[in-house]
């Protein structure tokens, strides 16, 4: 499962999550991608869900990108425990997107086959999200 | 021969200005080159678009702002909304016909590789490829042939055939397509594996068990 080697910090504060992304907008290595409409946390538990998905579908052929890293750490307290007395244990590791990120990218397969596998990995995750094409201006419209 | 297409001069550059022109399906655009200073001006956004459709991203643009005496432009650079797929920003680059510039050309593979038939993964790591050539020489998009690849093969720059029309900016020894083995699915794919909620060690944490 993804997470970082190394930390600077072990925990961190939440954060908001305004406006859209900034980077990682348009399909840069692949021919199809799944791009995000909508903010969330995106834990390593549902991009790796979203990896397998794919991969199974595609069987062998193709090529996929995980365009998103989880870096934040997020924490929880244990159950029935009263509030206070510091910081949650380590519980795992988001992604934070935005509306607008391609979170995965596929080359070397057939549209049909690259829609369905993205289809099912979107199925793993929080959020709701389209299926692009690699951008061309003037060209194909994106498809939702 | 170049393409006709209106554009309007932009002299308010308020913001609720700016939004309320994308409003009315323009886009606000800039126009440069030549050692000329920049002028602004706006288009209807749905005539761009077609026009770079039809005739190509480095298609000849004849540019008439407000009536002035036309100008060939290019479209140098775009910034497209990711998420509505609309042009917010358009730049045009005024060109000279008789001097050679830097673009970049659309690649496209033609075919199916004998080694994706066999089995293997068509990849194509390079989508767009620096082409050095006047503008009237441009080519709308390059396409390769990659039929005959097989299992382990691929295609550089150095392959393509040479033209006295354009040049290629790129190394030669830069791969276009290649055909690579398929992958396995290995237990570790399937599985995947680590626990989440692991805790990684800290940057400097030697540095203090040291001291």
């Amino acid at each position: 499962m993804l997470m970082p080697k190394r930390v600077k910090y072990r925990r961190q504060h939440r954060g908001k999550m305004k406006g859209q992304a900034k980077g990682g907008t348009t399909v840069s290595f692949g021919e199809y991608g799944l791009q995000a409409t909508e903010a969330s946390w995106i834990s390593s538990r549902q991009i790796e869900a979203s990896r397998i998905a794919m991969t199974r579908y595609m069987k062998r052929g193709g090529k996929v990108w995980i365009k998103i890293f989880p870096d934040k750490p997020y924490t929880a307290k244990p159950l029935e425990v009263r509030m206070g007395s510091g910081k949650g244990a380590l519980e795992g590791w988001v992604a934070v997107v935005k509306p607008g990120k391609i979170l995965f990218e596929i080359a070397g397969v057939e549209e049909e086959v690259a829609r369905e596998a993205l289809r099912l990995a979107a199925h793993k995750l929080p959020i709701k999200t389209k299926f692009v094409k690699r951008e061309e201006i003037g060209g194909e419209i994106n498809e939702g | 021969m170049a393409l006709d297409l209106k554009a309007a001069k932009r002299e308010d550059f308020k913001h609720s200005t700016t939004k309320q022109l994308r409003q009315e399906g323009l886009v606000p655009a800039v126009v440069y080159g030549q050692d000329k200073g920049p002028k602004h001006a706006s288009v209807v956004s749905i005539d761009l678009l077609k026009m770079v459709r039809d005739e190509g991203r480095n298609a000849i643009i004849s540019l008439n702002i407000d009536g002035d005496k036309p100008v060939d432009v290019m479209l140098h650079d775009y910034q497209m909304d990711p998420i509505k797929n609309e042009l917010v920003h358009v730049d045009f680059y005024i060109v000279n016909m008789s001097e050679e510039m830097d673009v970049e050309v659309s690649l496209r593979l033609e075919g199916e590789a004998q080694g994706s038939k066999d089995g293997g993964v068509l990849q194509q790591p390079l989508y767009e490829l620096q082409v050095r050539a006047k503008p009237n020489n441009i080519p709308d998009e390059i396409t390769v042939d990659v039929a005959a690849l097989e299992i382990g093969d691929s295609i550089t720059i150095g392959d393509l055939p040479v033209s006295d029309k354009y040049e290629f900016l790129e190394e030669t020894d830069t791969t276009i397509a290649t055909v690579l083995q398929p992958d396995v699915l290995s237990e570790e794919d399937e599985a995947g594996d680590a626990d989440a909620s692991a805790e990684p060690e800290l940057v400097g944490a030697d540095e203090e068990e040291e001291k």
